[in-house]
């Protein structure tokens, strides 16, 4: 053993400095790209899903150059959750999702872990922003429930027109969805009408 | 660091002794050939030069950020990559130059570059909010810098982003350990070991505190007070400390010492914390909460064990003293009164004699942090049980005196026991 560590001690020493600092911006270049790479999988493996945006407080808007977003499923009841008790202030839910007539996805059941599906459901990965008080980790009634979906920066000064159009209810937004739960916006749409749309990188 | 100083010292001293006849010319010569060079350090023209490249830095993120939004997505994912690269290659350049100082700012510098790309690369991507998440990813990417490049300041960089998101982590799940932060912990205090370096050691012994006061502060709303579990943590640090030092190896006793120190500066403040704090308890204190959970009683017990260990081993007596005292912070909680009516005179007693044995126990074996420890912790507890009028203020009053009078008392006994060279 002791052989070993010092064996990698002298080819540790060996190595010139400019191969371990090369490696090191390696390892964080890498790390980078796998963010990158993560979110380009939801978006390319991801089902769609279109969700009915929701007026945000006034004292919410225009935070910088990207638009706050809410949805309809970011409230929702606990339902059979209600009143049950959670190790985290912010636990994680799952929220079994199906299309209505108008073809926009609706919040069907909400639940503690990942639940069995069939299309054109989905179960969509959430966490519990509040429930009854940020000190009780029991779920309440009703939840406010984030999905990672709820900011999207645009180019300076385009701000204010699509939260206009968010809070005349004219703006909807396109998520892909894993099977796993987690999603990602993948393009927006003011009046059925696509104005951004996502690239893969 | 201080070798420069130290070295100025020197050579007025050996100056002095040649000029009163105390040393002959040769000594001194001899002295003075006998120390190896000095470590080439920094100087006026690396410092200007460094200011210079702030500035230069300084000037291309600004054009950058003023045509942030304009730049293709792709190309601004290329310009905080080549941050990164250009770090490293500036960072490897000063390493194969010897320039290890230079080198160390330049990877540190793209550590820290690393975390702006984490929080741009989010923003680019419209990427789910997780804090916590990100300063664990930073964590990771700074860690192996450190790691691969030997970097303190990478490994400051990659601490920081842990205690971050430890302390996130304990706030969001407080009913459970957030054990993961123990193994980065490790790694850290690992690489201090190996790297036989004081400021890594000094590092890492800070980095444990965040973990410590955000999971004390998480058993507040069950009633246990934070004083109890802070005091249990500074007991393990204090004990393992010393236990590390005892250890035949230079490098276990550089990175032992800092972690005692730390430790005996955790508690003094926690002695100093329960007096001010533990009767403001209300659950403790109307005896709906139980004080400490039993991990930490653990902790705490272990503490003390790992310092008799480290005195059988060091057979120092005052790493004797020091498990007294740390015994004796421990000691202070089951002997707290629950009852609001009841005043905690054995507890101000067993705290004021660990402060005591703090003090003593460092004069014993000559470390100073150790007194100055003892000596905040003493004026900590007076303040504390002076500064909290529960009951009578005239009772306070007696308490002191009457703890003054056995303190005077002891050190006559001492006085007169010990002989003169001993005192």
């Amino acid at each position: 053993m002791n052989q070993l560590a010092m064996s990698l001690a002298a080819l540790w020493h060996r190595t010139p400095k400019a191969v371990l600092f090369g490696v090191a911006v390696l390892v964080q270049c890498a790390l980078l790209v796998l963010m990158v790479a993560d979110r380009m999988q939801i978006l390319r493996e991801g089902r769609e899903v279109t969700l009915q945006t929701q007026p945000v407080d006034p004292r919410d808007l225009l935070r910088g150059d990207y638009v706050v977003l809410r949805y309809d499923i970011s409230q929702l009841p606990a339902g059979h959750l209600a009143g049950k008790s959670t190790d985290a202030r912010n636990p994680v839910v799952f929220v079994k999702l199906a299309p209505n007539a108008d073809g926009l996805y609706a919040a069907v059941s909400v639940h503690a872990g990942p639940v069995p599906v069939t299309a054109p459901e989905v179960q969509i990965r959430g966490r519990v922003s509040y429930s009854c008080g940020t000190n009780i980790r029991t779920f309440c009634d009703r939840l406010t429930i984030k999905y990672g979906l709820e900011s999207y920066f645009v180019p300076e000064g385009e701000g204010g027109k699509l939260e206009q159009a968010r809070n005349q209810q004219k703006l909807r937004i396109v998520a892909a969805v894993l099977p796993s739960g987690r999603a990602a916006i993948k393009r927006l749409l003011l009046d059925g009408e696509k104005v951004y749309e996502e690239p893969l990188y | 660091m201080f070798e420069k100083t130290y070295r100025d010292r020197l050579e007025a001293d050996l100056a002095q002794w040649e000029a009163d006849g105390v040393i002959a010319p040769a000594a001194a010569a001899a002295i003075r050939h006998a120390l190896p060079p000095l470590p080439a350090g920094i100087n006026i023209a690396v410092v200007v030069g460094i200011v210079g490249g702030l500035l230069i830095a300084a000037a291309f993120l600004a054009f950058v950020a003023a045509h942030w939004t304009e730049i293709a997505r792709l190309a601004r994912f290329a310009i905080l990559l080549a941050g990164m690269i250009v770090a490293g290659a500036l960072g490897a350049w000063f390493a194969t130059t010897g320039r290890n100082v230079l080198a160390d700012l330049c990877a540190s510098i793209g550590a820290i570059i690393f975390g702006a790309g984490i929080a741009l690369v989010g923003q680019m991507y419209h990427l789910g909010e997780d804090f916590a998440g990100g300063m664990l990813l930073w964590s990771i990417g700074a860690f192996a810098a450190a790691m691969l490049t030997g970097s303190r300041g990478a490994l400051a960089v990659g601490l920081v982003a842990a205690c971050i998101w430890t302390c996130m982590r304990i706030y969001d799940t407080p009913d459970v350990l957030h054990l993961p932060y123990l193994v980065v912990w490790l790694i850290a205090a690992g690489l201090a070991f190996a790297w036989n370096s004081r400021v890594a050691a000094h590092l890492v012994a800070i980095a444990v505190l965040p973990w410590w006061i955000a999971t004390s502060f998480r058993f507040e709303f069950d009633g246990a007070p934070p004083s109890f579990v802070l005091a249990n943590g500074a007991a393990l640090l204090f004990g393992a400390g010393l236990a590390i030092a005892a250890w035949p190896s230079p490098r276990a006793a550089r990175l032992g010492s800092v972690l005692s120190i730390y430790g005996a500066f955790a508690l003094a403040a926690a002695a100093a914390l329960e007096v001010t704090t533990v009767d403001d308890n209300f659950l403790f204190r109307s005896r709906i909460a139980s004080g400490q959970p039993l991990w930490s009683i653990l902790c705490g017990a272990a503490g003390v064990i790992l310092t008799f260990v480290s005195a059988a081993f060091t057979r120092r007596a005052g790493e004797i003293l020091a498990a007294c005292a740390i015994g004796l912070v421990l000691l202070a909680a089951p002997v707290w009164p629950v009852s609001t009516a009841g005043e905690p005179w054995p507890a101000y007693a067993a705290l004021l004699c660990a402060m005591l044995c703090l003090v003593v126990s460092g004069v014993l074996d000559e470390v100073r942090p150790r007194i100055i420890a003892g000596w905040l912790g003493i004026a900590g507890v007076i303040a504390g049980i002076t500064w909290a009028v529960k009951g009578s203020l005239l009772g306070r009053s007696a308490f002191l005196a009457a703890a003054g009078i056995v303190a005077v008392a002891f050190a006559t006994a001492l006085n007169r026991l010990l002989p003169r060279s001993a005192r």
